[in-house]
């Protein structure tokens, strides 16, 4: 069932939930777009840019973290679980959502669920908006996702004309969706026709058939060395990526805190051991994991790549290194074939 | 490729032809127009891809740290490069006989968060003819000024022309007025006590701790940073407001009497937070109170490295 | 909170009962710990098997993975030998009777008995790597689980005879039937009875014969490095080699990607490997 609702009236909408729900919207701090508390329809960044900076895992996931408050002399802890207040995410991109079930498969598991993930992922109502038009630096339809998937979401929104269509996905979808008036068959048609259009014109930015494979022969080439050369090793590609996940654990003393924080495997310390052992010593080794892990090892885990393409990484690399092209490249490595 | 691109090839091939070099760090055209990329040559078969034009935007010696000293590196320099080059050489980075400066004349860098400020982010193309400078947004050629795209630390450059290089390719050009920056400097002094603190944390409260200010600054070639120390442990590493003040204070005083002013930091950061504002401050007081800019040659030892008998403080830090 | 009200990155209470030096320089410390509430306990032991590791977790100090040092028989506490390392294990080293401590476990894998029953077991270990394969020895022992095994062999080398642990336990092994008992030091000394030499000769003097057997490897890297290629070449197979890995590690439970190699994680898919599961892994280690 798809429903409509004016774009006009989505500020009185996005209102009308804050009564009962804590409400996150793409809206313009400083000079970039960011998931904040909704403000005013004004400040919402739909068009320009077409992504928040900062990947809307942070509300899952957030940078910094308690995960146990301590009393010093007595050693106990306090609890600091605490379920957020019910709140909506509106606005989240289809690449962004598909990365949060990605992150799903790793701390909302069976066993050993992460609590702290896990209670605000079932606070959260996820609204998509879908990409009419999906920049250059997009290419989530290479990695077998797509500017309109539903994955991640309780209700997918394609925009047409001033009116947004509501694809509703789920029961909690459904329910901030109620009294709007439902498409006809035709318009119905129309978005189905235009989600399929844009998908289609989305550019392969790299062959994904067998690239696991070849990524796996090739871990030991010189490849890994030329294409690391200019790598800084900054964690920027990491922290504004949707699917990373990587976090450090450390007690901060002066609040008598234990802490999680975001971490990157790009840098050296990441991998340091007590010894003075490194596995990873040169940005090679760190360059050459972080890519075999959102292609190779990802696959391992749940038979999907394990980046969605929603191009932050290519769009603010400091050196303008672009993950696609680090890709298209390893394909065409010339692997030496030994005792095959 | 345009003229001083063909100059520069042609060093280049010299420099490989005559054994001069092992490796030759420049720019190359890589995948997106607006994005050139360091390039690593190691010999002279690849050299169609070079480029060079205001878009290059990242401090080439930085990656001087990278290789052992016994590497005979030719790398492409500007001004404020050049001056990092020969920060390092004092700093004992790495020997200048192995190293060969191509020295290029600068008149800026361009900053694309300025190109996509005015135009959006989806630029296909961009073509810089001397001063005249054109992108592609939606198919329409739009034409845009020079002055209104330059980094702002290049707004405020005081030496554009390379130093102590081997070569100069281009023109030499006028310096630029150091009162520039002398009066940014004091309009930040002029604020009261609390605007200046109100406007530090509201820069460096929005970082997000991935250090590209740090791996893109060619200073900053420590193998363990500061912030990495765990016994004792200097600061934190989230992302709380005195762990992000202290790394912002932190390394801005570290690098008193040693940064140039390039403002790689701060086309590096994701998070768009201006830091110049910092160290040019710093570098104001080094050339008030010790009469010392950094790099103006490979030899003066910058005041805070260096400890002479009749230094007025005598005592050992 | 979660349904079942367990939120895994909690350390669980326990106390320190015993801490006694293992070795002569004080590096080595060995602790008993036993848990502050005994539901705790029970559920610890419902879940252990030797092979397997701990995070021992002290708020303000920091967290660190420790191989478990006992087999569940030998009592309701919990051993682990620590080596003086950095600022958290000095610190450890500090606790005495009655301290608190906190701990996160059992992790990892541990050894799959249940696939090496009615095998011979080569039990190959040198330094503070021989906890886990003492916990392993230790559970074999018990009359309960001896049946399930054939030969015993153990094979444990450390640098000097001052540096062994669990001298005075390993002394009466020499004297049971049912396992031979290959002790080794780097040089020799006054007074020592056994073998002098490296790890990966001994194996060789030793010869363990790879009919029916599997061989269980634990040191440091370069000793495994060394010995594994002398079972190869003793004829086992690489299904049959087993070691157990070692990587900076945090959470523990395969959350913060730090531990793996390639897409196994050391502390949840390991950490003990076949050499045919490692074989399959890229070389990150």
């Amino acid at each position: 069932m798809i429903y409509i609702l004016e774009k006009k009236e989505l500020d009185q909408t996005l209102t009308s939930w804050s009564e009962n729900f804590d409400v996150f919207a793409p809206q313009k701090v400083e000079k970039y777009s960011q998931f904040v508390p909704f403000k005013s329809f004004s400040e919402l960044t739909f068009e320009n840019p077409h992504n928040t900076r900062f990947p809307p895992k942070a509300l899952f996931l957030p940078q910094t973290e308690v995960l146990q408050k301590y009393r010093p002399n007595l050693n106990q802890l306090q609890e600091v679980v605490q379920t957020p207040k019910p709140r909506v995410i509106f606005g989240v991109r289809p690449c962004d959502a598909q990365a949060v079930t990605l992150l799903d498969t790793v701390f909302n598991t069976q066993e050993n669920v992460d609590p702290y993930w896990k209670v605000k992922r079932d606070a959260s109502i996820v609204i998509g908006m879908g990409c009419t038009n999906p920049c250059q630096t997009c290419f989530c339809t290479t990695v077998g996702y797509g500017p309109f998937n539903h994955d991640g979401l309780d209700a997918l929104i394609t925009e047409i004309d001033e009116k947004y269509f509501i694809e509703v996905l789920t029961e909690k979808g459904k329910s901030l969706f109620t009294h709007l008036p439902p498409a006809t068959k035709d318009q119905e048609l129309q978005v189905h026709s235009l989600q399929l259009e844009v998908k289609e014109n989305m550019p392969i930015a790299f062959e994904t058939k067998n690239l696991k494979q070849k990524l796996d022969k090739i871990f030991d080439n010189d490849y890994w060395q030329t294409i690391s050369e200019s790598c800084l090793g900054c964690g920027v590609c990491t922290f504004l990526c949707p699917t990373c996940f990587c976090f450090d654990i450390v007690d901060e003393v002066q609040r008598n805190e234990r802490i999680r924080n975001w971490d990157t495997c790009m840098f050296r310390i990441y991998s340091q051991e007590a010894s003075g052992h490194n596995p990873r010593p040169t940005r090679r080794e760190r360059t050459r994991q972080r890519l075999m892990h959102k292609y190779s090892y990802w696959l391992d885990h749940i038979g999907k790549i394990g980046c969605t393409g929603c191009g932050r990484c290519v769009r603010y690399c400091p050196v303008g290194l672009d993950i696609r092209a680090m890709i298209r490249t390893a394909s065409n490595v010339k692997s030496e074939v030994i005792n095959d | 490729m345009n003229e001083l691109e063909r100059k520069l090839k042609t060093e280049i091939e010299r420099l490989f032809d005559e054994d001069i070099v092992d490796l030759v760090i420049a720019f190359k055209k890589a995948d997106s127009p607006l994005r050139p990329q360091p390039a690593f040559y190691k010999n002279k078969a690849e050299l169609d891809n070079l480029n060079y034009n205001s878009l290059c935007q990242n401090n080439l010696a930085n990656y001087l740290t990278k290789y052992p000293h016994t590497t005979r590196i030719g790398v492409v320099v500007r001004g404020c490069e050049s001056r990092s080059v020969n920060a390092l050489v004092v700093e004992k980075q790495h020997p200048r006989e192995n190293l060969y400066l191509i020295g290029i004349p600068c008149k800026g860098i361009v900053d694309i968060r300025k190109i996509i400020n005015l135009t959006g982010e989806e630029v296909n193309d961009y073509t810089e003819i001397d001063d005249e400078i054109s992108v592609r947004v939606n198919g329409n050629k739009v034409k845009l000024d020079r002055k209104d795209l330059l980094h702002d630390s290049c707004l405020r450059c005081v030496h554009p022309n390379p130093t102590n290089s081997d070569v100069t390719l281009g023109d030499l050009l006028p310096e630029g007025d150091p009162s520039i920056v002398r009066q940014a400097v004091e309009s930040f002094e002029a604020m009261d006590r609390s605007e200046r603190y109100a406007w530090f944390r509201h820069e460096a409260e929005r970082c997000i701790r991935c250090y590209a200010c740090r791996e893109a600054c060619p200073m900053c070639y420590c193998t363990e940073c500061f912030v990495d120390h765990a016994t004792p442990r200097w600061t934190e590493s989230s992302v709380s407001p005195a762990g992000m003040q202290a790394w912002h204070i932190i390394r801005a005083f570290h690098q008193t009497g040693r940064c140039t002013s390039c403002g790689a930091c701060e086309r590096a950061c994701p998070m768009d937070i201006k830091m110049t504002y910092l160290t040019d401050k710093l570098n104001e007081n080094m050339i008030t109170k010790y009469q010392f800019e950094t790099g103006l040659d490979d030899k003066t030892q910058p005041p805070f490295a260096s400890f002479n008998m009749d230094d007025k403080k005598r005592f050992i830090l | 909170m979660t349904d079942n009200g367990h939120n895994p990155y909690n350390p669980i209470p326990m106390h320190v009962v015993r801490a006694y030096f293992e070795s002569n320089d004080h590096s080595l410390k060995t602790f008993e710990l036993v848990f502050d509430d005994h539901k705790d306990c029970i559920e610890f032991f419902k879940n252990y098997n030797p092979g397997q590791f701990c995070q021992l977790s002290i708020f303000g100090k920091g967290e660190a993975p420790f191989g478990v040092a006992s087999a569940a028989w030998e009592g309701e506490f919990v051993r682990f030998t620590v080596q003086k390392m950095g600022s958290f294990t000095q610190y450890i080293h500090t606790l005495k009777a009655g301290d608190s401590i906190g701990m996160r476990g059992p992790l990892g894998n541990g050894f799959p008995l249940a696939e090496w029953k009615g095998k011979n077991l080569v039990i190959i270990g040198g330094g503070c790597a021989f906890s886990t394969l003492y916990a392993l020895t230790k559970h074999v022992h018990h009359p309960q689980n001896r049946p399930d095994f054939d030969q015993l062999i153990v094979i444990y080398g450390a640098r000097t005879s001052g540096l062994c642990m669990y001298k005075h336990d390993i002394q009466s092994w020499y004297q049971r039937e049912d396992m031979q008992i290959h002790q080794a030091i780097d040089v020799p000394e006054e007074d020592w009875l056994h073998h002098v030499g490296y790890v990966p000769d001994v194996v060789r003097e030793v010869s363990p014969s790879p009919e029916n057997a599997v061989a269980i490897v634990c040191g440091p890297p370069i000793m495994t490095k060394f010995t594994l290629p002398v079972l190869v070449e003793l004829g086992f197979a690489p299904e049959t080699i087993f070691t157990s890995l070692e990587k900076r590690m945090k959470c523990g439970i395969g959350k913060c990607g730090r531990c793996n190699i390639g897409p196994k994680y050391i502390c949840k898919d390991g950490p003990v490997f076949s050499l045919a599961e490692l074989n399959a892994l890229p070389a990150d280690i």
